[in-house]
């Protein structure tokens, strides 16, 4: 059952130029009772998702805007990467799956909240091939991903609650897939700069 | 297990219809047919086995990517990489009485594959002058004559070392280490001969001269462009990729003079569709392109892009990336806008419909690729075509995204590894003041030789010590007699070695044979048993680590040779630890992470499963170019032309053969068998120049130098090549690559783009009936 935008939702902040999610078959949101900064931190360290998820088993930060996740019950295992296209620190990103069949796409919005704390949404689309996209039209399995969504969002809440603190901070900006960044040159990109034959 | 032919095999041509698919069963069965003809099954088995595994052997048959740890396959090689591997670990021996039998002018008559087929060297041997044979020496006494001659030198400027990219990442640092602490940036390497256009170009758009893909990139692309390459022979775990993305929905447009088999369909052996189906297409669309006419297809599809913008406005040009990213674009594209169709149908032998339906493709896709190889290179207008490759990709913002890229395809495994760890005659000073610091002597700031000056530096006797470390210089150089005779000039030649080559046969007036660890074996030193690392193409650097035990108790590794010479050569030159990098290569490792940017914590890294992939700038945002943006640039049109009667010739290598050694007469792909002598053109052009398969003819290639270059007694074979071309076998056909033929700016030797006649000799012979 596919969730389309309401009225308050603008077409873009202006100034970011995101795209946001115009249907969803998932939102949930939860709040966290750290900053907005360092929730924001935390979550873009996708490597530690397997600390605090009961089911992504590994995560590979390929580059700035790809990651492969593995996720896994039992010994079943499927790994996928996924493509951050949109990153905005401490307020929003976009991604969506590098797989054609199937695949998905979503977004996390971060606001903070009155009470000093951060409120954290995550809105996901799913794009099943063949048979399977009847599923989606079924209340029972997209609530059955949103109990599964929920259930992470509260994970990560106890995970950075009980931390305090990030454990590490990527702040560059992402638009359309691609890095945008901000000083002359990122650390990261310290490599040989002469000719390779 | 089969012993080394005692004279040249006699085999008769014989043309069958090329292939239309590559691998497949008959890719498995000819792998093991060879590698048991050359060694055990028991090592066959360790081999493949632990080939491109972790914690396992680095093939050095090609610098293609390997799969994620846990991504591959128990069989991850394909049949070039499996026949390289074991004719590395062959049970064949070249001992003392070898060269007692045969002189070095009796080894200067015989071929390629044969010199190859003799086996493993096992001893350090010296040919001392006057003589003409090689004789066993000593390995103190072998480095002290070296080294003696280099210190006995007027200038370190008169000693070349020459690099392959077989050499590990290690090896390579100690080498060019020495050389600069001897005092001369003379670092030529294979590299100048095969993708020094790509570094040129990409350096000089992007601000770094590597590829900027991924296997994940390959495998999400919608769309990508193969260009001048030969994936089913040249790099054929390519085409695992290439399955994959076309199982992912992805696009692919092949543009060649040959129509290749690679570049037609894929039978995976390792996939039931690939044993007992049709395996899987890989050119949706194929452009049969003349050679050199790429620059003009490129720059006629950027016209067209340009001019699908204008149509519909803001739909088809990427204009974020355009505006935030790149440089130059006004100037382009009223350069671009001015493309001649009648100049580009001249170089590329397309029709405008043709190049309109791949603008079609590539505006229907969201995430471009494109792949080259030396079938771009290897003009004069290399560096060129590649930039407007660049233009091409950066118009619809085809950089830094995922699924996107540029992607050089490169050859020799650790080619671009041993770039990264110095090996160049022009070193930035940044590198140089790095090397300053970690072993306080004052590297030489003059740049020094490349390939192309180096022969020409030996001919003029400006060069009197020339040093390999691997390869076969003589035959992988242009203009092979000319070359022949440069090294035949020098006061000594000296080669690290695992098998015997043609370089070691055309030598200077004392010659060296440094016989070395390959690959596949063991490698212990006082510290105990150690591994080296290489840069893959896309650059991952992970671990080689061979099983097999050494061919012979002789032979000593490339660091440890390097280091002792070392020691005997330039001991005293600031404070370099030879001796502890010859007993331990975590010291060598971690002075590279210290000078090397991009190799912190080089050790802890590289021991990592599938170890470390080196950032590339662009990927993430950053254009370290001379604007600080990509930069677009105008690239005067070429028609390459060949006068009346004449044709354009590529040359290139067969299906069984790895760089300059073939390992058979055999071409299976392209369905030519029992000899390389042939040459191969459209039978249209050959109708126009009155000529039959069969027919017998010299290659003679037209230079402005008016020499006359000949390659002798070829025959003509009836092929699709395109119009106006012709192919030949390398390196039998470099006699006819002037010296002096060279990719602008790049200064690479133009292989791929050479004007010849072909000559009847009267010789009428046919070949056997298909």
């Amino acid at each position: 059952m596919v969730h389309e935008e309401d009225d308050g939702r603008a077409d873009g902040d202006g100034v970011t130029r995101r795209r946001p999610l115009r249907e969803w078959h998932v939102e949930e949101t939860v709040e966290v009772a750290v900053p907005v900064r360092t929730a924001y931190n935390q979550w873009t360290q996708f490597k530690t998702f397997p600390r605090f998820s009961a089911v992504v088993r590994d995560v590979e930060q390929v580059r700035p805007t790809v990651t492969a996740w593995t996720i896994g019950y039992g010994l079943l295992r499927h790994r996928f990467p996924v493509e951050i296209v949109e990153q905005d620190p401490d307020a929003y990103l976009a991604w969506r799956g590098l797989e054609q069949h199937p695949t998905h796409e979503g977004e996390v919005e971060f606001r903070p909240t009155e009470s000093g704390g951060t409120a954290i949404t995550v809105r996901m689309l799913l794009r099943p091939h063949g048979a399977a996209k009847v599923l989606t039209r079924s209340a029972g399995v997209t609530g059955l991903a949103a109990r599964l969504v929920r259930a992470e969002l509260v994970d990560f809440k106890h995970f950075i609650e009980g931390l305090g603190q990030e454990g590490g901070a990527w702040r560059g900006t992402i638009r359309n897939g691609r890095v945008q960044h901000d000083t002359p040159e990122p650390p990261r990109s310290r490599v040989a700069q002469w000719p390779v034959g | 297990m089969q012993s080394p032919p005692g004279q040249e095999p006699e085999t008769s041509l014989s043309v069958t219809p090329p292939k239309k698919w590559a691998a497949g069963v008959p890719a498995v069965v000819h792998a093991l047919e060879y590698s048991l003809e050359q060694t055990s099954p028991r090592k066959t088995g360790v081999d493949l086995l632990t080939m491109n595994q972790v914690g396992g052997i680095d093939c050095p048959g090609c610098a293609w990517a390997d799969p994620a740890p846990g991504r591959r396959h128990r069989n991850e090689y394909c049949e070039n990489g499996a026949k390289h591997i074991n004719d590395e670990a062959t049970t064949r021996r070249i001992t003392a009485d070898f060269f007692r039998e045969h002189s070095v002018s009796d080894l200067a008559a015989r071929s390629d594959m044969w010199l190859n087929q003799q086996g493993r060297l096992t001893e350090p041997m010296i040919k001392r002058p006057g003589s003409d044979h090689y004789e066993p020496i000593g390995w103190n006494d072998a480095l002290g004559v070296l080294a003696r001659e280099l210190k006995g030198l007027d200038s370190p400027d008169e000693a070349v070392f020459y690099t392959s990219g077989r050499a590990s990442n290690e090896a390579a640092f100690v080498f060019q280490l020495f050389a600069r602490a001897l005092g001369t940036n003379n670092l030529p390497d294979c590299s100048n001969m095969c993708h020094e256009s790509s570094g040129f170009a990409l350096n000089e758009t992007l601000g770094v001269g590597k590829g900027t893909v991924s296997l994940d990139d390959l495998h999400h692309a919608d769309l990508i462009f193969l260009v001048g390459q030969n994936p089913g022979s040249n790099h054929p775990r390519q085409l695992s990729a290439l399955e994959q993305a076309k199982r992912n929905g992805g696009r692919i447009v092949a543009v060649n003079p040959l129509p290749e088999a690679g570049l037609r369909r894929f039978k995976n052996p390792q996939k039931p569709r690939g044993v007992v189906g049709r395996g899987t297409q890989i050119a949706d669309r194929f452009l049969h392109i003349k050679p050199g006419g790429d620059l003009a297809l490129f720059q006629a599809l950027n016209r067209l892009l340009l001019e699908a913008e204008d149509a519909r406005p803001g739909t088809v040009l990427d204009h974020d990336f355009i505006n935030a990213h790149t440089s130059g674009f006004e100037d382009f594209a009223r350069h671009a806008r001015t493309v001649d169709w009648d100049d580009v149908h001249a170089a590329t032998g397309l029709t405008r419909q043709e190049i309109e339906k791949v603008r079609d493709e590539v505006l229907r896709s969201e995430r471009v690729i494109v792949c080259w190889a030396m079938g771009i290179t290897q003009h004069k207008h290399g560096v060129p075509t590649i930039r407007e490759i660049v233009n091409f990709l950066m118009l619809r913002g085809n950089l830094g995204r995922a699924g996107t890229g540029a992607c050089p395809v490169r050859g020799h495994s650790n080619v671009q590894g041993d770039r990264t760890m110095g090996i160049w005659e022009q070193m930035p000073d940044t590198f140089l003041d790095a090397l300053q610091k970690e072993f306080g002597f004052n590297p030489p700031r003059p740049h020094g030789l490349d390939s192309v000056n180096s022969i020409k530096a030996m001919l003029e006797g400006r060069v009197k010590v020339f040093l390999a470390l691997a390869g076969n210089f003589v035959r992988a150089a242009p203009d092979s007699e000319v070359t022949e005779k440069a090294m035949r000039s020098c006061r000594l030649t000296a080669h690290i070695s695992t098998k015997l080559n043609r370089s070691h046969t055309v030598c200077g007036d004392t010659a060296l044979i440094l016989p070395t660890l390959g690959r596949t074996e063991r490698d212990v030193q006082a510290d105990g048993e150690q591994f080296v690392t290489v840069e893959n193409s896309m650059s991952e650097v992970h671990t080689s680590q061979g099983r097999l035990e050494p061919a012979s108790r002789r032979l000593l590794s490339e660091v440890a040779i390097l280091c002792r010479l070392a020691r005997l050569t330039v001991d005293g030159v600031g404070d370099v630890p030879w001796a502890r990098f010859e007993g331990d290569y975590n010291t060598i490792r971690d002075s590279i992470s210290r000078i090397v940017p991009g190799f912190h914590d080089f050790n802890a890294r590289v021991t990592r499963p599938g170890g470390f992939q080196l950032p590339n700038p662009v990927n993430e945002g950053v254009f370290r170019t001379e604007t600080g943006k990509a930069r677009f640039t105008c690239n005067e049109r070429v028609v390459p032309r060949a006068p009346q009667g004449h044709l354009l010739l590529q040359t290139l290598r067969s299906h069984d053969q790895w760089n300059t050694v073939p390992y058979t007469d055999n071409d299976r792909y392209r369905g030519i068998h029992g000899s390389r002598h042939v040459v191969l053109v459209n039978p249209a052009d050959l109708s126009e120049l009155g000529l039959a398969q069969g027919d017998r003819v010299d290659l003679v290639s037209i230079w402005e130098d008016g020499t006359e270059r000949r390659a002798e007694n070829f025959a003509v074979v009836s092929y699709p090549a395109a119009r106006g071309s012709a192919a030949a076998y390398y390196p039998e056909t470099n006699v006819l690559v002037p010296l002096d033929s060279v990719a602008d700016m790049s200064n690479q030797p133009t292989s791929k783009g050479i004007v010849v006649r072909l000559e009847p000799t009267g010789d009428r012979s046919r070949p056997a009936p298909a």
